[in-house]
């Protein structure tokens, strides 16, 4: 069942404040809005017919010492693929919320699109879907598992910053 | 740049100079469909991916999309993906299982061997005239299957495929890369694929041979975290990655005069240190783990009984003239596969699948998998690094009035032979610039065939 409507737009206020977060860089308060047993993961997307093996492995799955890793390789100065760090700008639309049998977390689906630019011509444009698991935390809200699926058979570049 | 004396010129890999006019030259790239992968034994992807009659994926080689498929005889054919009639696109899926395909355009069907089965009011309009027959899916000449591997040449007058290879090159590709002695190579469904700027070849070379960048400059922000990571005990399967930069380590070359060049880096042979690293994994893991590590040492050692130097894993490594070999020093990271397929002189797509070896408990398999998308993956911490180098180049390089200084590639120049031997092929030192020497050598062959 849907949240009701301040809590729908407790939620979005959420997700908003994380895009700017992604497009202002600043990673580690981006972690932060994870828990520490959440789950990001990234499908592979293909187009399958008739009876065959689902993929053997996802493009992404990560715990958040994982996700951390990546935050901290960029850190380092060194890390060439984002060096100069990547422009980028979140859109986030269409959120709808749903209750969950614990009081405590809300289903949150929204979706993306996010144009990432570097350098002179380097550019990006990808677009998807999350679905979220946001738990209720010290009177805020954490993010739990984010499963992304990105509407992208054949990637525009390796991905290097986050959705 | 059509003429191929002047190609001679600029392709100066004895003097380990080459210009980079071969990256960006419209006129050269297409030569090069017609002259390479027109005529190449180029790899289509794995058996496992066809496991039953009816099971297919699409793939290309070079800009021709293909379908590899299982017929219901059992036979794996590769077919253009391009109907007889009026040219439509007939598969538009990544992989599946079908009785035939259909095209949507007007209909005419083909069964899993391309064979022209059906066409609409076929009596009415063609009044029993059509040439069924004639009129299949055009087939790829020819196809093998080499442990596992599978290959396709568009060109009738290729040669067979282990004289393509020949034979030191067979002897890496099935006891090393593709672990015969140790039970074979178990692949993982699913293509992952990315675009990217910079010419295949500059991928290629990457792989066969390009140990230099391992040591130095593209991943030193991984390698600076796994110390950190590791300094703060936290042992997650991307900070624990195998690896060693200790020698014994040589640079593999196999392949040569008419077969097609096999490169790899840094080669673990008469150096224990990475069994023993795995072993002290294959511990925390379980007795299982222990008991596999050990097997496979054995069955290793068998192979190279009568041999000198025992060799045990690699690093990474090029089969000419577009697939990649990951192999990363271990059996405890899955090995990952990948074509760079071209698209246009100035970008490529990298289509990656993974593998494990067949006998590992499960529990490996899955630390091998997270290692592999982990890593060197288009969504990993590695290969992005690798592929902004490529990006790079094509900004530095595009303008026409900067094709002409020629690359260096002198690294090990003169030394290559300088290794122990008593393995087929030569071992030589690492980091070297010997195999990408020798892919051009092999490119430059190709090109001036006519």
């Amino acid at each position: 069942m849907a949240v009701d409507w301040a809590l729908k737009g407790e939620l979005e206020d959420f997700l908003y404040r994380e895009a700017h977060i992604l497009d202002e860089h600043r990673l580690e308060d981006w972690l932060d809005l994870f828990t520490e047993d959440a789950e990001y993961l990234v499908p592979l997307r293909e187009y399958l017919q008739g009876d065959v093996a689902p993929a053997g492995h996802p493009m992404i799955k990560d715990d958040k010492q994982m996700l951390t890793v990546r935050v901290r390789k960029d850190a380092t100065g060194y890390s060439h693929v984002e060096t100069p760090v990547s422009m980028t700008c979140h859109l986030i639309s269409n959120v709808v919320a749903d209750e969950t049998d614990n009081p405590d977390e809300v289903n949150v689906r929204s979706a993306f699109t996010v144009r990432q630019a570097r350098k002179l011509r380097d550019e990006a444009w990808w677009a998807g879907r999350r679905w979220d698991r946001l738990r209720r935390v010290d009177g805020g809200w954490k993010i739990a598992r984010r499963e992304v699926h990105l509407d992208a058979t054949v990637l525009p570049r390796g991905i290097a910053i986050f959705f | 740049m059509s003429n191929v004396g002047e190609l001679r010129d600029i392709v100066d890999w004895r003097n380990g100079r080459v210009a980079s006019a071969i990256h960006f030259d419209e006129d050269l790239y297409r030569m090069e469909a017609e002259r390479v992968f027109n005529r190449a034994w180029l790899v289509v992807g794995h058996e496992d991916m066809v496991r039953k009659p009816g099971d297919y994926i699409t793939n290309y080689m070079g800009e021709v999309p293909v379908i590899v498929v299982r017929d219901a005889g059992g036979q794996i054919r590769v077919l253009v993906n391009k109907c007889s009639h009026r040219g439509n696109q007939v598969c538009l899926f990544d992989r599946g299982n079908v009785k035939g395909f259909t095209c949507s355009y007007h209909g005419w069907s083909f069964g899993l061997d391309g064979t022209l089965t059906g066409a609409p009011l076929e009596q009415m309009v063609y009044r029993g005239e059509l040439d069924k027959v004639a009129l299949g899916l055009e087939e790829v000449a020819h196809v093998a299957n080499f442990h596992g591997l599978l290959f396709a040449s568009f060109d009738p007058a290729a040669p067979a495929l282990d004289e393509w290879l020949g034979e030191d090159v067979r002897w890496w590709l099935e006891n090393f890369v593709l672990g015969g002695p140790v039970g074979g190579l178990e692949m993982l469904p699913g293509w992952h694929r990315y675009r990217s700027p910079g010419n295949w070849k500059l991928v290629s070379e990457n792989f066969i041979g390009d140990s230099y960048h391992v040591y130095a400059a593209t991943h030193i922000s991984w390698l600076a975290m796994v110390q950190d990571f590791m300094g703060k005990g936290i042992r997650i399967p991307i900070i624990t990655y195998p690896g060693t930069t200790d020698p014994p380590m040589y640079e593999g070359f196999a392949g040569s005069g008419r077969s097609a060049p096999l490169g790899m880096g840094m080669v673990v042979a008469g150096n224990d240190a990475l069994y023993k690293r795995d072993l002290a994994e294959a511990q925390e893991l379980g007795p299982e783990a222990v008991e596999w590590v050990e097997y496979r040492q054995r069955q290793l050692l068998e192979i190279a009984k009568d041999r000198e130097l025992k060799p045990y894993s690699f690093m990474h490594g090029g089969l000419f003239p577009n697939l990649g070999l990951m192999g990363f020093f271990s059996p405890m990271i899955g090995r990952h596969f990948q074509s760079f397929h071209p698209r246009g002189p100035v970008e490529h797509e990298c289509w990656q699948w993974t593998m494990v070896e067949r006998d590992a408990p499960q529990a490996v398999k899955d630390l091998a998998v997270q290692r592999v998308y982990q890593g060197q993956h288009m969504a990993g911490v590695i290969a992005p690094d690798d592929v902004e180098n490529f990006e790079r180049m094509v900004e530095a390089g595009r303008a026409r009035r900067n094709w002409d200084r020629p690359f260096h590639y002198g690294l090990q120049f003169g030394h290559e032979e300088e290794g122990p031997k008593g393995l087929p092929g030569n071992l030589g030192p690492t980091p070297s610039e010997g195999n990408q020497r020798r892919f051009y050598r092999f490119w430059l062959e190709m090109m001036e065939r006519s």
